[in-house]
């Protein structure tokens, strides 16, 4: 191992990376476990690529096939339903690693300076995972998922100005057809890769070129001059990230044997629309708010002011480095704490109502 | 012409336009007949004028003098019944027969009002045996008022018509069910006719489907019997009635032995009015099988085929039972056995299609398509077998990759803590 080290480094000088690797440590504080989370989510992102890319040997994306050819991957192909079947359980996993990060990242105030733009690049990464979630959702163009996207894409038409015209961008026409299969397959095999790619290799650039942020708490414990205790990421932390690593392929092999993900019914445009139409849980309290809300508010459509509302909500998101400016210079912001836990409250709740309404 | 001129004009030709159609109606002549027997103290005389408001013939333009004849245009009840009006009075018997055909029977006159309806009712009814019966002099039995009403009529159509396939059974039962007045009438045989077809009817499943699930192509009385023509299905004649809606029933019936030997064809094991709901207990040789009524002898052919076709026919029925279940076992699993499932319900066909070739009495017919059903349902419970054998696989591999991956966790929990003594 060492023998083919040296050959390369006398070839390509492997003297930064050996400093980075040499260098690169984690602070030991008692919020140190949240750090695992970013890790977690880039190995099940993993997973997702290499399942998904196994996938793509035997789905054909068409209205006429892409049902039929799911089916021949779970029954007929040798270990394709453990591929399907960690692919769909990976994919939830991972956007409920991506929220945890997110919330994990919010509430201990790691956007703050100098790292506004690890949580932009960040927030827009889950918006990323949220968008290969809608799209992945169709492949199997089964009749939940069918109906569910016809809601989906239908909520997009009330976007003010533009809804119709980005309702019919999304679906490539009037309705939901097999040419929306066709987008939402390049969209998710393709498009929102390519663009995942470049934002998580920035993503990962910020991190390691500012180091792991410190809690504002612990941060202000600190003596003037004092640095807090680090642990050395190669091979002390990865080993760690690995460990747990395992522990999540071991959850996704007993989500595959004991809750293979069902494929339901093939899509059927003409058939009644099935009870308990919904999207998946992570759309949920965004779709239940959107139900919830009284058909006209102040003369103005609900479901727009709903739409409009969750596009606000997510635009302050992208900026709460840039609002949050207690934060910013290192002292604790109450307000924001609050903001987030209130946030955290209601995405629960209207997650578990939703799924109890449906 | 001045402005105020043009104005004044105006004015008067609206007034003209206002109350010319109020004048022409004052002059427009009263029905006497109604105007005189609304007013009468006499029910009997009275309610025929409230009942005729809403009735079809109103509807259409028809008035009393159409059917009563007479003179409406006079107050006084002399002048309006005088000879010479054409006054009718009120038509018994087979006068109402003459007074409804002398319109329904006549093809030109009812196709200005309803051009799809028959005009063959009168001489349908004279080969019922209510007509025949009224021909003979009998007064009791039925008329086109005693089913339709004579005033107050409506279209079949109209759930509040007698004639509404939902009141049928309780218009006919109005006389069949009443003792007394079906006293005296009695079958081809000499026995009295009997009363209980309502009761019987009603245990049936047409009636179920008619009157509890409004299925209103079920059949009621009129539709074996016939309605203006009605009359018992002849004996030779049931299978055909019953053929009307059951027409492989009765396909497969005619090519059986029991065609030729059972005289009252479907009636036989399937009874008239109490038509039941049908189960395989009926085919074989227990006591409450039918086929046991006739065939008790163990040497006869026909109890051994009855023996063998309830054999062929729960066979199939467990077969399908047994893989219903394993499908659905191995679908709650979480296998995807969607082409089992579709296949399971095309071989819930074959059992129906069994149990309608049972009416051909084959039991080597019978088999050939049991069979098919048993070839189709090996294929099911080898893919449902497979299914449990691959769930047994996954599981298996899951604890023996649990056991792996504990492995590397031990190993790697191991060198962390060997890392942290040194750091």
């Amino acid at each position: 191992m060492q023998a083919i080290i040296d050959w390369v480094d006398k070839r390509l000088d492997l003297s930064g990376i050996r400093h980075f690797v040499q260098e690169k440590g984690v602070p030991i504080h008692a919020q140190k476990i949240w750090y695992y989370l970013g890790g977690m989510t880039l190995f099940l992102f993993a997973v997702q690529v290499a399942s998904g890319i196994l996938l793509l040997l035997y789905y054909r994306p068409s209205a006429s096939e892409a049902y039929e050819s799911v089916q021949f991957i779970v029954t007929q192909v040798e270990f394709g339903w453990l591929i399907r079947n960690v692919h769909s359980w990976s994919a939830n996993l991972l956007i409920g690693a991506a929220f945890a990060h997110l919330f994990s990242v919010f509430f201990l105030k790691a956007y703050r300076y100098p790292r506004e733009l690890t949580w932009v690049s960040g927030v827009l990464l889950l918006f990323l995972m949220l968008g290969f979630g809608f799209s992945g959702y169709l492949l199997p163009w089964n009749e939940l998922a069918f109906f569910a996207t016809k809601v989906g894409t239908g909520i997009a038409g009330a976007v003010p100005l533009v809804g119709p015209a980005l309702m019919h961008f999304l679906r490539g026409g009037e309705d939901v057809t097999g040419a929306t299969l066709s987008r939402f397959y390049a969209l998710h095999v393709a498009i929102l890769p390519a663009i995942t790619t470049v934002l998580v290799g920035l993503h990962l650039l910020f991190v390691q070129r500012q180091g792991m942020s410190v809690p504002v708490s612990v941060a202000r414990r600190l003596k003037r001059g004092e640095r807090l205790k680090e642990m050395p990421f190669f091979p002390d932390y990865i080993l760690r990230d690995v460990l747990v690593w395992y522990v999540a392929i071991a959850l996704l092999a007993a989500l595959a044997a004991f809750y293979p993900w069902e494929l339901g019914r093939k899509a059927d445009a003409f058939a009644p629309v099935p009870p308990g139409i919904r999207p998946e849980w992570y759309f949920l309290a965004m779709f239940h708010t959107l139900k919830l809300l009284p058909a006209h508010i102040l003369g103005l459509e609900g479901e727009m002011l709903g739409v409009v509302a969750f596009g606000a909500a997510a635009g302050l998101l992208l900026l709460v480095p840039f609002l949050d400016r207690r934060a910013a210079r290192d002292e604790p912001s109450p307000l924001f704490t609050a903001l987030g836990v209130g946030a955290l409250i209601y995405f629960i709740a209207l997650t578990i109502i939703g799924h109890l309404a449906s | 012409m001045t402005r105020n001129s043009e104005v004044t004009g105006a004015i008067l030709i609206g007034l003209i336009l206002v109350l010319t159609p109020q004048r022409l109606a004052a002059q427009a002549p009263a029905d006497g007949c109604v105007s005189c027997h609304a007013g009468l103290p006499q029910p009997a005389l009275s309610s025929p004028a409230a009942a005729f408001r809403g009735d079809i013939h109103d509807q259409r333009g028809f008035r009393c003098v159409d059917c009563h004849g007479g003179d409406p245009t006079t107050q006084d009840k002399a002048q309006a019944k005088a000879p010479g009006t054409g006054y009718r009075g009120k038509p018994e018997g087979q006068q109402i027969v003459a007074t409804c055909a002398r319109c329904h029977s006549d093809a030109g006159f009812m196709r200005k009002y309803a051009p799809a309806l028959r005009v063959d009712q009168a001489t349908e009814y004279a080969t019922s045996v209510h007509g025949m019966r009224l021909a003979a002099g009998d007064a009791k039995v039925a008329t086109c008022a005693s089913c339709h009403h004579a005033h107050g009529i409506r279209q079949v159509k109209d759930a509040r018509a007698p004639v509404f396939p939902t009141n049928i059974a309780s218009l006919c039962a109005t006389c069949h069910s009443d003792a007394g007045h079906m006293k005296g009438y009695t079958l081809p045989g000499g026995s009295p006719i009997p009363t209980n077809q309502r009761e019987e009817y009603e245990k049936s499943v047409h009636f179920t489907a008619l009157a509890k699930q409004n299925d209103l192509s079920a059949p009621t009385c009129n539709d074996c019997h016939g309605n203006h023509g009605a009359a018992p299905p002849g004996v030779g004649a049931i299978s055909n009635v019953c053929g009307t809606c059951h027409a492989v029933f009765a396909e497969k019936f005619a090519l059986s032995a029991h065609s030729q030997i059972f005289d009252r064809a479907c009636i036989e094991c399937h009874s008239n009015h109490a038509v039941l709901t049908t189960s395989d207990a009926m085919i074989g040789t227990a006591k409450d099988a039918i086929c046991s009524e006739c065939h008790t002898e163990k040497d006869d052919a026909g109890f051994v085929g009855a023996e063998r076709m309830r054999a062929s026919i729960e066979r199939l029925k467990s077969a399908l039972d047994a893989n219903t279940a394993l499908i659905a076992s191995v679908r709650n699993e979480g296998m995807e056995v969607s082409d089992q499932e579709l296949a399971l319900s095309e071989l819930r066909t074959k059992l129906t299609q069994a149990r309608t070739e049972i009416h051909a009495f084959d039991p080597a017919a019978l088999d050939l398509i049991v069979n098919e059903g048993m070839k189709g349902l090996s294929a099911v419970e080898q893919a449902g077998n497979q299914a449990v054998a691959d769930l047994r696989f996954r599981r298996r591999g899951l604890f023996v990759s649990f056991g792996a991956i504990l492995l590397v966790v031990i190993g790697l929990a191991l060198k962390i803590r060997q890392l942290d003594r040194q750091h």
